[in-house]
């Protein structure tokens, strides 16, 4: 006890007030930029529809109200597809495709990090460079080979494509390159196979870069089925994702924008949801995951 | 299990194992399309039953991005430039902001999602609530911090008359004028330069200390050379990013699917693309040499 409170005074001692100050200025400056858009997100969801279109706009709503949502779960009770569809749709995509894409990719990062296949920088090279590359390019030629493997009008179509996607290969690489190679060498010597190298002692030293993947990935199949790839390659309404239901209910303009509002709010909750989560785990496993030598 | 294979190919076996499912993947959804974009390029698409045929066309596409149209040449200039100003600000800023977050404070987490509320406000749904009505009232609320709050013409003036070169005073003054483009840029960045600095082993700051490390030089001497192979990675991460939201990308989906001429879409995909790929191998170039490997 007495010895935590002597190297906390000391702690202090190394800093400078000021620079502190400064330092959480600036920080709390930034954050604001980032905070603003939602609160004004936030407020704009509880704001009744005649306050919505005040001018100038109000910041912060003056009666907040549920209407909005409630006019939204009203459209969806009379939508063919009910909205628990929807939401198995978007969950199902999002959490097999990101689960996928995570475990496929570090599988392949460990071998291009660590391991001495003939061609690896080559292939290296190659995923890099399909990171450069625009993806608008590629949709038709994507979109006809999705319809060549028969995968339209099926989760596949946009399920695949996240499992083939080089980002995350690129990330864990990354990561798994700054393992010392000391650490592999020594469960080699101790007889373990390479496999369960890779399951329990490359995963968890790298655990911090695989949740920043769920994340991203996660994040990113969030809103796929409304983009022009989900619109396309999926034409059967109980197999759309929710935020294409949201974005196709809510077209229909200035009386929809409370709901719209609302349904913005609700598809925001669960990626930072996410976010918290993945992020607090990070902080749990640091003092016991890191290497020893 | 296998006779005649020595222990080395066996290795490479297991590599190849492990590698395959991606491979397979990346050549079907992306090799593929993208040699198929490529002989777009450099032919003409004609509709025909069943699909459309192609036909040879030569270099006529790109001579058209180059010499005919009106745009092209001014927005790639404008993304280079773009990209060059804000890969180093971008990469310094997160870096700051990780170092910050990553320090023992309270409600940090709630911190760090702040800082990545921008790239989940990108959404899909987000950009379809952009072009509606609603957007406007927001951008009039939001949009205003950003364009009017931080003029930097008064900074200029001051840094050019103490003496500084003009380049780089137009670098600075860029680099403000672009804060909220920057911040807002540099969501993912920050969280990988935060996973970065969580696989430091606690170790290392322990045994500076004990050798009586300020923190200023742990932060060089430690936190720095770990994270410098990161930097690479931000760097490039930066430029994939920027395909995003920059205009030429705008442009160039534009001409794929509103004007529906996908050759000429290719070509100056494929233009955009070597233009990239070469200030980016320059930037590798110049960073691999000072990153810093831990063996």
């Amino acid at each position: 006890m007495k010895l935590t409170i002597r190297l906390r005074r000391e702690k202090k001692l190394n800093r400078s007030m000021p620079v502190d100050l400064i330092v959480f200025a600036l920080l709390a400056c930034s954050g604001a930029f980032m905070g603003i858009p939602f609160v004004f997100m936030i407020s704009t969801a509880l704001k009744p529809l005649d306050e919505m279109f005040l001018f100038p706009p109000t910041f912060i709503v003056r009666t907040p109200t549920l209407d909005n949502f409630y006019d939204l779960f009203l459209i969806f009770a009379n939508s063919w597809v009910p909205l628990s569809r929807y939401l198995f749709n978007t969950f199902f995509v999002s959490f097999l495709g990101t689960a996928g894409h995570v475990i496929l990719a570090s599988m392949a990062a460990y071998p291009l990090a660590k391991l001495k296949i003939p061609g690896r920088n080559f292939l290296f090279t190659l995923v890099v460079l399909s990171l450069m590359f625009a993806s608008q390019v590629t949709s038709i030629p994507n979109y006809l080979t999705i319809s060549w493997m028969g995968l339209l009008n099926t989760y596949w179509a946009l399920i695949f494509p996240a499992f083939a996607t080089s980002l995350g290969l690129f990330l864990m690489k990354q990561f798994m390159e700054q393992i010392p190679d000391s650490l592999l060498e020594a469960a080699k010597i101790d007889g373990a196979s390479e496999y369960r190298i890779f399951w329990q002692i490359v995963m968890p030293i790298v655990r911090p870069a695989w949740l920043t993947l769920i994340i991203f990935s996660f994040k990113g199949l969030w809103g796929t089925g409304s983009g022009s790839q989900g619109a396309s390659y999926i034409y059967s309404e109980q197999l759309k994702t929710m935020d294409y239901a949201f974005s196709q209910i809510l077209s229909g303009g200035f009386v929809r924008s409370g709901p719209m509002a609302a349904a913005a709010l609700i598809m925001m909750t669960v990626p930072i949801a996410i976010f918290i989560f993945t992020q607090s785990n990070v902080i749990q496993t640091m003092s016991t995951s890191g290497m020893k030598d | 299990m296998m006779k005649g294979v020595t222990l080395l190919q066996k290795k490479s076996l297991l590599g190849v194992l492990f590698v395959s499912p991606w491979f397979l993947g990346f050549i079907f959804l992306f090799a593929i399309p993208l040699y198929q974009s490529l002989v777009y390029s450099f032919n003409n698409l004609v509709v025909a039953i069943g699909g459309f045929d192609t036909e040879f066309a030569g270099l006529k596409f790109y001579e058209e991005i180059f010499y005919k149209h009106p745009t092209f040449n001014r927005l790639l200039m404008e993304s280079i430039v773009d990209l060059v100003i804000n890969i180093p600000s971008i990469v310094i800023f997160s870096l700051f902001a990780a170092t910050l977050l990553n320090q023992k404070f309270r409600g940090r987490v709630l911190a760090r999602a702040i800082f990545f509320l921008p790239v989940l406000l990108a959404t899909n749904l987000l950009t379809i609530e952009q072009s509606s009505d609603l957007a406007t009232v927001a951008q009039t609320v939001t949009g205003g911090v950003d364009g009017e709050g931080l003029k930097s013409s008064e900074l200029e003036a001051l840094m050019l008359q103490s003496g500084f070169g003009s380049g780089i005073t137009s670098y600075i003054t860029g680099s403000v004028n672009r804060i909220y483009e920057i911040i807002s840029h540099s969501g993912v960045q920050i969280l990988i330069f935060l996973a970065g600095l969580q696989s430091v082993s606690p170790s290392l700051y322990e045994a500076a200390k004990i050798e009586g490390a300020t923190s200023y030089e742990s932060f060089w001497k430690i936190t720095f050379p770990m994270v410098s192979p990161l930097i690479l990675t931000n760097i490039i991460y930066t430029v994939i990013d920027s395909y995003n939201y920059n205009k030429l990308s705008v442009l160039i989906n534009d001409t794929a699917f509103k004007a529906l001429d996908f050759s000429l879409s290719a070509a100056m995909s494929w233009v955009y693309f070597g233009v990239t790929s070469i200030i980016l191998l320059i930037l590798v170039r110049a960073v691999s040499s000072k990153v810093f490997y831990y063996d």
